[in-house]
């Protein structure tokens, strides 16, 4: 048991110094270390972890919960959810802290005004991103119109009002599931 | 150039409490299906809480973003940091991982069954189509407050058709793009002064 969750530790510790980009980027050396080198699942049960996490909320490295626990009970969770985010956190608050401590300088400014339209560039498409892979399977047109005016009435709400995503998320999550029953 | 003007940072130091961080990030932690985290982040830290101004947020959503780790995480860190010290960056990331957490190992256990019901797709469908609103909610919010001058356009754009529209890996782009954009600033500054 405790040479499990150790193992679980040394298997997601150094994927999350390599998570650029969040868990897309490891998602294959996840799946090769825990069934091909250590045996710990089965690429059938893989797979189902890994539609499990894209379904959830929360970043898509909390995969490594499912496994942690998968392997060793409620403690591989935990140990698993440490080794993934431990390390590159401490990383990320050295670099913040030393970054917002920094005084403004004509470089510092530089590299925010550069930064930002990186990061709105990212921001339209990651938007499109997951348009595509939410219709690229879809056939229905109706069902396609649904989520695109869905989306549009989301957008303007976000845009024009002051109501809380969370609100927003839950209420068309509700509809569409009446949707759903009144419709199909 | 009014636009030109470089954001007023406030001054360092707390300016929420750790609390308030806190229950933020749980809610956002809790509903923040589908990939558009950093768009409901933005909406309370920016829109609701205003803890910070866009640009201020755009440099700690980058900076989540280039640094290895869960671009969530990394983002609440950021957050919680610059709004109320190291506690805040620790209640930030409490709040954003735990919820998700418990209903992500709640959703292990009865995957087998919902996952074969049709109803479940049709409503996580809907739930991304609101992601997915409040993300162009927040570019065009985002975009409204950017200086307009050509680096930062031809920069922007360039990043969106190249990963957005002819599907290049995020990481060479950023990698090639953060480097070039922070020197062209740097050179539109020095020939402004």
């Amino acid at each position: 048991m405790d040479n499990k969750l150790l193992g679980l530790f040394i298997v997601f510790a150094p994927l999350s110094l390599l998570s650029f980009g969040g868990g897309q980027a490891i998602v294959a050396d996840i799946q090769y270390q825990t069934v091909t080198v250590h045996g710990y699942l089965s690429n059938a049960q893989f797979a189902d972890l890994f539609a499990v996490s894209r379904a959830a909320p929360g970043p898509s490295t909390l995969i490594a919960a499912l496994i942690g626990y998968q392997v060793a009970g409620f403690w591989g969770a935990i140990v698993a959810c440490l080794g993934i985010y431990v390390p590159s956190s401490l990383l990320v608050y050295g670099i913040a802290s030393w970054w917002q401590k920094h005084k403004t300088s004509p470089v510092k400014i530089a590299v925010e005004r550069g930064l930002a339209p990186v990061a709105v560039g990212l921001i339209f498409a990651g938007a499109l991103a997951v348009v595509r892979a939410a219709l690229a399977n879809e056939p229905n047109n109706i069902i396609v119109a649904l989520e695109l005016v869905t989306l549009a009435i989301c957008c303007s709400i976000f845009y024009f009002s002051k109501i809380g995503s969370y609100t927003v998320v839950f209420t068309t999550g509700g509809l569409f599931f009446l949707i759903h029953l009144l419709a199909f | 150039m009014a636009d030109d003007t470089p954001p007023q940072d406030k001054p360092d130091g707390a300016r929420g409490s750790a609390f308030d961080v806190l229950m933020s990030f749980l809610k956002i932690g809790g509903s923040a299906f589908g990939g558009s985290t950093q768009a409901m982040v933005f909406r309370e830290v920016v829109d609701r809480r205003q803890w910070m101004n866009e640009q201020q947020f755009l440099v700690g959503q980058a900076i989540a973003q280039v640094l290895p780790g869960a671009n969530p995480v990394n983002l609440a860190l950021y957050m919680g940091l610059k709004v109320a010290g190291g506690l805040g960056a620790a209640a930030a990331v409490f709040g954003m991982v735990i919820p998700a957490f418990c209903i992500i190992m709640a959703m292990g256990f009865a995957y087998s069954e919902l996952s074969s019901l049709p109803v479940t797709s049709f409503v996580l469908h809907g739930v991304a189509a609101a992601g997915v609103g409040a993300t162009i909610s927040q570019g065009l919010k985002t975009t409204r407050k950017l200086p307009k001058r050509a680096s930062t356009i031809i920069v922007g754009l360039g990043v969106f058709v190249a990963i957005g529209l002819l599907r290049w890996p995020m990481i060479p782009v950023v990698i090639v793009a953060v480097p070039l954009s922070i020197v062209w600033a740097y050179l539109d500054q020095r020939r402004a002064a």
